[in-house]
This record gives C-alpha cells, structure tokens and sequence, in this order.
C-alpha cells in the first residue's frame, strides 16, 4: 500500500465516520427539539386554558365537560373586568406605588451595598450575617406585628403604607454588593487620595459600573409591586389606594355572591398582560437580575 | 475557615435575638394584659347631639344590594345630615371576619358591620362588640334634621314586629346579652320538578322515611339519576341534630356534644343513602347541587336541597322561545317530625363595635336601627335578592305584596321562594354561638363527606367503625382549634 | 466611562502613597482623629436608613413572635380582653402533639424531597438541550421563563380545572364521571382507565402527584435560567476537549457539565429546599382553603398552612411557635445543604 492510498483509505473513513455522525447529530438534534416542544406546550398549556377560559360564558365555563376551545366569544368579559373592578385606577396607584418605592429602595439599596462592599466599620460583618439570617424566616409571621405597627403610626389607607415596610430588601443589598465588590477597590483609594467624596465615587463610578444590576433590581422590584397580594388587602380598605391584584378577587360576583370565573380569568389575564410586554422586552435584564437574586418578582 | 466564621456570627445573631425576645416576652407577660382596651358604651344624654361622624360599614352586598343601600343611604341623612355612611364590601363572610379581627388589635375596627354569630363570639374575646340592651331599652329622644323626633330605643311595636326566632338570634351567646340585629334571612327549602313529580304521580316528602321511599322509586323511573341533591353537608348534620333532639354543641360548659348514638347513626343511613346513589352533596359533586337538578342532558337530580336565597339557580334556562323545559316546586326540607319542623336560619345579622367616641356608637345605633326596621328598605332588599325580610309588616307592603303574588315556579321562582320561606318562621332554629362554634361547623360537614366517601367497600361493622372514628377525629380536631 | 478609570488608575499608579504622605502631614494630627472618628461612624450612617427600616418592620416583628411563642395559649384578641398569658413552652407541646401538624410536617419534607430533585434533573436536562441547539432558542427560553411571571394561585385553579373529575365515584350504579379532566382524557387515549386525581374519595398519592406537577411546573423557569446561565459561562474549550477525545455524550454530561455546574446546582438545591419548606400558595391553588380534598380536609397541609389556620383561629402563639420550628428546620436543612455543597462542589 502506498502512502497515498492510506491517506485515502483514511480520508474514507473520516467521511464515513462524519456522514455517520451527521446522522446522529441530526436524530439528537430532532430528539432535543421534540423534547423541547413537548415541554413547551405542558409549560404554556395552562396560559391557553387561562385565555379560552377568560372568554367563555359563565355557563360554558360551568358545563361539567369542558370544552377545549369557546363555543362562542364572550369578549365582553374584559370589559365587565375593566369596570367591575375599577382596574384603571387600581392600574395607576400600582404605578405610582411601583415607581416612588423603586426610586426609594433604589437609594437605600444603594447606600447599604455600598456601605458593605467599600467601607470599613465596627460590627459590619456582624451585621452583615443578621441580615442574611432575617432572609430565612418565613415572611408570613411578620404580617400580624408590622399592621399593628403601621396602625398605630396611622398608617392605614395611605400610599406610604404600600411603600415603607418594603423600601429595605436584603437580597437585593446582597446582590448589589456582590457586584460593588468586583469592582476593584484600587479605584475606591485613589478617588479618596484624589479627594472625591464616597457619594460622586459613588455616583460617577460604582453606579454606572453596576448599571445592569441596577436595573434588574427595578424591573424586580417593580414587578413586586404588581404581584403583591396580602399587604395591600389588609391595609388598605379605601379603593383609592387599593393596587391592581386586589382588583382580582372582590368584584367578580354575580347576583347571589358566586364568583364569576371567566370574568375573573379576563381579569387576571389583564393584570398579567403588561407583565409579559415588559418581560418580553426587558426579558434580558429580568432573565439576569433574577438568576442573580433568586427571588420571586 | 472564612466561612465558618460566618456561621459562627449567624449563630451569634440567633442566639441573641431569641435570649432578647424571651427577656421581652417573659417581662410583658408579668407586666402587660388584665384590662379591656375597648370602652364600653354610656349612652350620653341627649342620645345623639347632631356632630359630624363617619359611621363605617362592612358588608359583603353584591351589585344589586349595594344598589338597594346606596338607595336608602340618602334617605337616611335626610333625618341626619351630619353621619356620613362610609360602606365598603369585603369580599365573603370570612373575609369580613379575618379583617375585623385583624383590626381590632390595632383598635381600627369598623363601626358596624355584616356578622354571623361566630364572628361576634371571636370579637367579643376581646370584648369589642358594643351590647345593645341599654340601647334598645333607651327612651331617650333624639331629634331628627327635619325637626321630627325618635326614641334612641326600639319601641314595643318595633320589637313585636321582628320574626322572633330572627331578633332572638342576637341573644344566642350564652349571657343572655343582645348583640345584633337581624338584617335578612335565608334558610333551607327544598326544590323539586313539578313537571316530573305530576307526570310521575310523585307526593312531595314531608319526613326523611318518605323521602327514602320516594328516592327508592325515582331511582326504579330513571336509574340513571341521583335523586336529590343537598348543599350543605354541615347544614344537614346540624338540622338532624335539630329535629332529633340530639346534643350538637353547647354554648358554656363542654361545647362538642355531638359525639353521640343518635348522631352517628343518621350519619350511618346516610352514608347508605349516598351509597345507593340517593343523594350528593355540594362539596362531593365539585359545584353546586343546582347545577345536577337544572341539568338537561346527563346524569340529573329532581330534588335539591339549597338555600333559598339561591331559587334563581334552581331555575333552569328558559329555551329560545321563554318556555322552561320544567316547573319547579319549593316546600320545607323532610323533617323528623312534621308537627314541629326545624328548618336552619341563616344569613347576616348587623353588629356595632364599641369606640371611644360615644357619638360614633350611637349614630350606628341610629343607623342599624334604620335598615332593620323600615319596611320599605326591607321589601327591597327581598325583592332584590330573594332574602327573607326580617319584619314581619314587610308583607303588608303594597309593593312587595305585588311581588308575592307573582310567584311561580319558573320565571318568578325568588318570590315562591319568599314566600315558602316565610309560610315556615315558626320552624326557624339557631345553633349556639361561641369561639369554635365555625369550627364545629366545618367539621361536622367534614365528617359527613368522609363518611360518605370514604372506603364504599367497607359495611356493618366496619362501616360502623368508620364512622366512629370519623367522629372522635372531629370532636378532637374541635377541641384542639377552640 | 474609561477615561475616568484611566484617571483614576494612573492616579493611584503615580504618586498616591506620595499624596497620602503629604496630605497627612498636612491636615495635621488633630483634624486626622476627627477624620478617622468620623469614619468609623460613616459606614454606620450609610446603612441607616437601611437599619431604622429593618429593626420596625423585620426586627420587631421577630422579637414580637418570640414573645408570642413563650406565652401559653397566647391569643391577640384575649390580650385586648384583658386576658393575662402565662411564660412557658405550651404553645410548642400543643403544636408538636397535634397529629395534623405531624402531618403537615410529613407533607411538607415529602414535597421537598420529590420535587427539588426531579425539578432539578428536568431542568438540567432542560437547560442543556437548549444550549444545544440554535434556532428558537431564544422562543423556547422565553417559553420557559413564563411561569415565573405568574401568579400561583390563578394558575393552580387552571391546573384543577386541568385534573377535576365531576360527579361521584362510587359503585358501578351510581358512577356518574361527568367529566374526566383533560388529563383523564389525554391518558384515556392510551388506554388508562380515568384517575381520581383531587375529587372526593382520591388516594393521597394521587393528591400528591398532582402537587408534585404542579410545584415542579413552577418551580422550573427559576432553575432553567440559573441552570442555563451558567451553561453558557461554561468554558468552550472543556468540551473541545471532550470532542477530540471522542468521549461519548453521557460521560460528557455526567464528568464535564456536572461538576462545572455545580455551584449553580447547588445553588438551585439549597433555594429550592428553602422554598419547599414555605410551600402553601400551590396548594390552595389546586385544593382551595380546604388544603385537602372533599371528606379530608387539611390532608395536603403544609407547615405554613398551619401557620396560617393558626392565625385564623387567633392562636397568634401556637402560629408563632410552628413559625419558629420551621425556621429552626429551614436553618439546619440550609446548613446541611451548604456543608455538604462545599464537600461536593468544584469550582
């Protein structure tokens, strides 16, 4: 056998083994998008049902077989939704609440992350672990004490109580500082050298460095405004400042008190629309604050 | 070893925060409590002086109430201009309940609000349910806007004029105290298809032996049916105990007496009864018992046992053409023994909460006073909703007596419903109230779903068993929760 | 943005011990101690408004359930009635030898236990899949973020809806299944006879897989983003490596993407424990308040369901105590997780 030949031979070979690993690559990959698919169509199965139901007539809705698409559209379910349940105010106070507690949570997050990550003071590691500790207590017994402390301030029916208990979120000033730290603390020192004040630093560097953090932490913070439940419905009793999922259980009942679904459905699927835009297009920085955080929005 | 340390200082953190909540608690404890944090009401002279006070009312009216009270609100101020009426809906009953309760640890409970027995026996735990004794006894005169005068109190002819087992009710708490009014009333009625039942030649049951009988013989004309439906498993159980004589709860002393012979062996006949496919209940079924009695296709029931206020769901749907495919019949639920029926009184009763401000109590005092006893006010409410009026005057309202004769089996169902309802206020029975008395309830309708579904396989003896079982685990679940 | 961290660098690079030196001296002694008192206290006045926010509305809060904790039979409505309360344990004895608290207990280590691992596995499996492939990828992963923008609570009714039987399930007469579900209808396809899922009469390990779907449907996007995130931050150059070697996919999955996702794995283990133990919103999605199906009611409770029945019935002490012990469990399952984590992780 020659040279050449081998070299051939194995130039076969080498076609051979590649035509046959495009065989399996093209089986793994039909593989993976049918599994995909699959998964896909269990994860968005329930947001169809949510939908088709939400146009259904309350009598379609109660037949004993459900039927998988509307025998007939009921689109005036969204409208009754709109009205019963005041949804444009609510829809503004969840604005407002959202952005004044954003902004206020922002700077104190700001300040307590830079305080973790760049100073140096007298119990900061102690006090550093006893936040991480609150972190592990079920939230819900917190509920009892704090309406008793915000009724006592008199509190009760005014925006500040939506916004004050919240304002200090710990995992956000962990992951905040997480990310002051990797900036490197040689800049810190030579701003001070230089005579830059911590709060220009602060502003001029550490801000713009830790931007995407930054933001995350608002959409997150924004969407919990949207999605909290409990707080808002006990204290407040006044809908001028009733916010938007409290719309979702009062108002949707017809003559005797029985709790109209589809209208309920058409509800939750308005208060989750602007949810999903704003996911849609911010999908990036949410996908990244909450990978960082861990939390639920 | 970086890592370690930070344990270490969680540790740390724990340790002292709970040695710091132990040292608070151990000290409020010796220091804190033994007396009443809500003032009780002296009613000043004069009755109410004319100030400006917002008197707030929770409820939980749907639509067409709200728009019954939003009609008669400006009636009211008319007679007094200075009380605003601030009423809000809050969610069901337990919605109503939860966040009073959770208001009244930080003292900004309502001034009055929608109740049910229960709910006032946890409110008064903390002692904040106003008595309304020295309210209705009061023969102070109060001067209205237009220059018209009132007694604070409740005259002879007010208080005669109430169905007694209805004003009774507020007495229910065991210290022979008044501390609410009744403001509308349902109770339970039982639905047939008098289409069916004519064709059939069907007598409608008056006791629980015929309506056995009478299933028996539905199920040999369709056996594809469930003859009857009942909503409410806890209602059933506490009627039985009713029209039985037999102990189910007690105010004072031991409250759980229902662990009882006679108990668990109507909830034995019953557990066959469901076996046989006699009967089904609201929560067995997954909707209510309504929706297998309107039913057209399928599997259907042609008795229901429901609330009255609920007729219009016990209707079915007239076709294209207004004909109904049936005509429905409404009388009282099979009793034990038809010469003294027991039928459940249900639905909200009003009741105010002592505040500092005497002013505040006794213009929610006028304010209560005027929905329970104006007669017009009433009949609109029933005629709104198919609730029973609380009065029994209202029937003499030319109105409502328009609405009355009306009455049929199809499209007007809620005044045949009225009206059987009130053709029975003498059968009319409450259960005692106290904490625990909600408890009671949920556990005994409970109980009858376990027994009914759980392990069909099992008979006599077992069955027997079972069911006995099934009440020590509900009297004990009581005991622990109250 | 880099001409300033130019600046800056070049600043420090240059002369700052010099600076420092002479600015020392300068400022002199006196004004140096009230500088350096100063900065001692700064960090503390960065964080307070932080601090004032945390003591009233976390602080207080912990220091008032111990209170309520260790006084017996603690009640808030009985202490605005003038009620006196005991110090003592009670409250935790009458928790701990109430039988449905034990099985509240026992519903909600369950859950933990089946849920986290097999969401874990799905969404490992998922994650990798979808950084195999690349067309959709973007689709597809945004289909899978989307639970987690949702509230569990409307979209549990959904799955009920999704598992419900109507009508009795009793004796061949009186059988009467209106309605199988759409998951009864799917498996009636294959053959399987219908499933009493969450109806009267169902077996609790029918009750329990319709929770472990449902917990694992929601508790996947969380995991897939983590998972999928440090997928992609993976170096490249391991798997080239793997490629020539010819190593086949499944070593390479088990001895190359395992380990270096470990810290992410971890990660996801040690917040899904920590979230199963809270489990309680799922549900009452799927089972309403009753947290059980029809005849047994509280048969699915979890510890925070008993915290909340608790506080219903205004036993605000025996709430308190359950709330601690899971905190208790919470932090010895957080501490096992990270020990054995460190043991096992490779970074």
């Amino acid at each position: 056998m020659s040279e050449n030949e081998v070299k051939i031979m194995h130039e076969q070979d080498m076609q051979k083994v590649s035509s046959k690993q495009k065989t399996v690559k093209i089986i793994v990959q039909v593989m993976l998008y049918l599994f995909l698919g699959i998964m896909a169509l269990v994860i968005l199965f329930p947001f169809y049902w949510m939908l088709i139901s939400s146009v259904k007539s309350l009598d379609e809705y109660n037949l004993t077989v459900p039927t998988l698409f509307p025998k007939k559209f009921v689109f005036y379910n969204y409208v009754e939704a709109f009205n019963a349940a005041n949804l444009g105010r609510l829809f503004l106070n969840t604005m407002y609440v959202g952005i004044v507690s954003t902004l206020f949570s922002l700077v104190i997050t700001v300040l307590s992350a830079f305080a973790f990550s760049r100073l140096e003071f007298k119990g900061k590691n102690t006090l550093f672990a006893i936040l991480l500790a609150t972190m592990m207590i079920p939230g819900e017994l917190f509920t009892i004490t704090n309406y008793q402390t915000v009724s006592r301030l008199g509190w009760l029916n005014t925006y500040t109580v939506l916004i004050v208990p919240f304002l200090v979120s710990v995992f956000y000033i962990y992951l905040l500082k997480q990310n002051f730290m990797q900036i490197p603390n040689e800049l810190y020192l030579a701003a001070k050298v230089d005579g830059t004040t911590d709060l220009k630093y602060l502003w001029k560097v550490m801000i713009p460095l830790a931007l995407p953090t930054i933001i995350s932490i608002t959409i997150l913070k924004m969407m919990g405004a949207w999605n909290t439940y409990i707080w808002p419905r006990l204290v407040t009793t006044d809908d001028a400042y009733e916010l938007i999922t409290n719309g979702l259980r009062n108002s949707f009942t017809d003559v005797s008190g029985e709790v109209n679904y589809p209208v309920q459905m058409a509800a939750v699927t308005l208060v989750s629309t602007p949810l999903f835009l704003v996911f849609i297009f911010l999908r990036k920085y949410i996908m990244k604050g909450v990978s960082r955080s861990g939390i639920k929005g | 070893m970086q890592k370690t340390g930070k344990f270490k200082r969680i540790m740390c953190a724990i340790v002292a925060t709970l040695s710091l909540g132990t040292a608070f608690g151990s000290m409020t404890a010796c220091g804190g409590g033994g007396k009443q944090t809500f003032t009780d009401l002296v009613i000043p002279e004069g009755g109410y002086d004319g100030s400006a006070v917002t008197v707030t009312f929770y409820h939980t009216m749907g639509q067409s109430l709200t728009d019954v009270l939003n009609k008669y609100i400006p009636e009211f101020n008319k007679l007094y201009p200075n009380i605003t009426i601030d009423h809000k809906q809050v969610g069901g009953y337990d919605d109503v309940r939860d966040q009073i309760s959770k208001e009244l640890t930080a003292g900004n409970q309502p001034n009055m609000s929608y109740c049910y027995p229960d709910h006032v026996a946890l409110y008064n735990i903390a002692g904040a349910v106003c008595t309304l004794d020295d309210l209705i006894a009061s023969d102070v005169t109060v001067t209205r806007a237009d220059s018209t005068t009132e007694v604070l109190g409740l005259t002879d002819e007010q208080i005669a004029d109430f169905i007694p087992g209805y004003y009774n009710e507020g007495k229910a708490f065991g210290d022979n105290k008044m501390y609410t009014l009744p403001l509308y009333k349902s109770t339970e009625v039982l639905y047939y298809d008098k289409t069916f039942f004519t064709a059939n030649n069907l007598e409608v049951p008056e006791t629980w032996d015929e309506m056995e009988a009478l299933c028996a013989q539905i199920k040999t004309i369709d056996p594809t049916c469930i003859p009857l439906g009942y909503d409410s498993e806890a209602n059933w159980f506490i009627t039985m105990c009713e029209q039985l004589g037999s102990s189910y709860t007690s105010a004072t002393g031991d409250h759980f007496l229902f662990d009882n012979e006679t108990n668990r062996n109507f909830v034995a006949e019953y557990r066959e009864w469901y076996q046989k496919g006699y009967v089904t209940t609201q929560e067995i079924l997954g909707s209510y018992t309504s929706s297998l009695f309107t039913a057209q296709t399928g599997t259907r029931s042609y008795m229901s046992i429901g609330s009255s206020a609920g007729a219009t769901k016990q209707c079915p749907t007239p076709n294209d053409k207004g004909e109904y495919p049936f005509e429905v019949g409404i009388s009282t639920i099979p009793q034990v023994n038809p010469e003294a029926p027991k039928v459940i009184s249900q639905g909200p009763s009003l009741c105010i909460f002592k505040k500092d401000n005497p002013q505040e109590v006794i213009a929610s005092w006028l304010f209560t006073k005027y929905l329970t006893t104006t007669v017009e006010f009433q009949a609109d409410l029933s005629m709104a909703s198919g609730y029973v009026p609380v009065l029994q005057s209202v029937v003499d309202d030319t109105y409502y007596k328009a609405f009355l004769n009306k009455a049929n089996g199809t499209s007007f169902i809620a005044a045949l419903s009225a009206q059987t309802c009130m053709d029975q206020v003498e059968a009319y029975y409450v259960s005692p109230a106290f904490k625990g008395s909600s408890v009671a309830r949920d556990e005994v309708g409970a109980l009858m779903q376990r027994c009914f579904v759980e392990s069909p396989e099992l008979t006599g003896d077992a069955a027997a068993t079972l069911i006995k079982n099934a009440f020590k685990d509900a009297v004990e679940e009581c005991e622990y929760q109250a | 943005m880099s001409k300033v961290l130019n600046a800056l660098r070049s600043a420090f690079v240059d002369g700052v011990w010099k600076t420092f030196c002479v600015k020392w001296i300068w400022q002199g002694f006196c004004v140096n101690l009230v500088y350096k008192k100063f900065d001692k206290w700064k960090g503390w006045l960065y964080l307070a408004p932080a601090i004032v926010l945390l003591l009233v509305f976390t602080l207080w809060p912990i220091v008032n359930t111990l209170r309520m904790a260790f006084l017996n039979g603690y009640s808030s409505l009985g202490e605005l009635g003038g009620e006196t309360f005991e110090f003592g344990i009670q409250n935790f004895q009458k928790v701990i030898t109430y039988a449905k608290f034990t099985s509240a207990l026992k519903n909600t280590l369950l859950l933990c236990v089946i849920t986290v691992p097999i969401s874990t596995i799905l969404a490992l499996l998922i994650a990798v899949c979808l950084n195999a492939i690349k067309p959709l990828q973007k689709l597809l992963q945004t289909i899978f973020f989307l639970p987690y923008v949702t509230n569990s609570i409307a979209i549990g009714m959904v799955f009920a809806a999704m598992f419900n039987i109507v009508g009795n399930n009793i004796g061949a007469e009186a059988e009467l299944i209106k309605t199988a579900g759409i998951i009864n209808n799917i498996l009636g396809v294959f053959g399987v006879k219908p499933v009493n899922w969450i109806n009267a009469g169902s077996s609790y390990t029918a009750n329990m897989t319709v929770m472990v779907i449902y917990i694992v449907w929601n508790a996947l996007p969380f995991k897939i983003l983590i998972l999928l995130g440090g997928l992609q931050s993976v170096n490249k150059q391991y798997y080239e490596a793997a490629k020539i070697d010819g190593t086949p996919r499944w070593r390479v999955f088990t001895k190359i993407t395992v380990p270096l996702l470990s810290p992410m794995i971890a990660y996801v283990v040690i917040t899904g424990f920590i979230g199963g133990f809270k489990e309680y919103s799922s549900i009452v999605g799927i089972f309403g308040d009753t947290m059980g199906p029809v005849g047994d009611p509280r048969r699915l409770n979890t510890m925070v369901g008993y915290i909340y029945d608790a506080l219903s019935q205004d036993y605000q002490g025996r709430a308190s105590a359950a709330a601690l012990m899971l905190f208790a469990i919470i932090f010895v399952v957080t501490m096992i997780n990270l020990y054995v984590s460190k043991k096992k992780t490779h970074y």
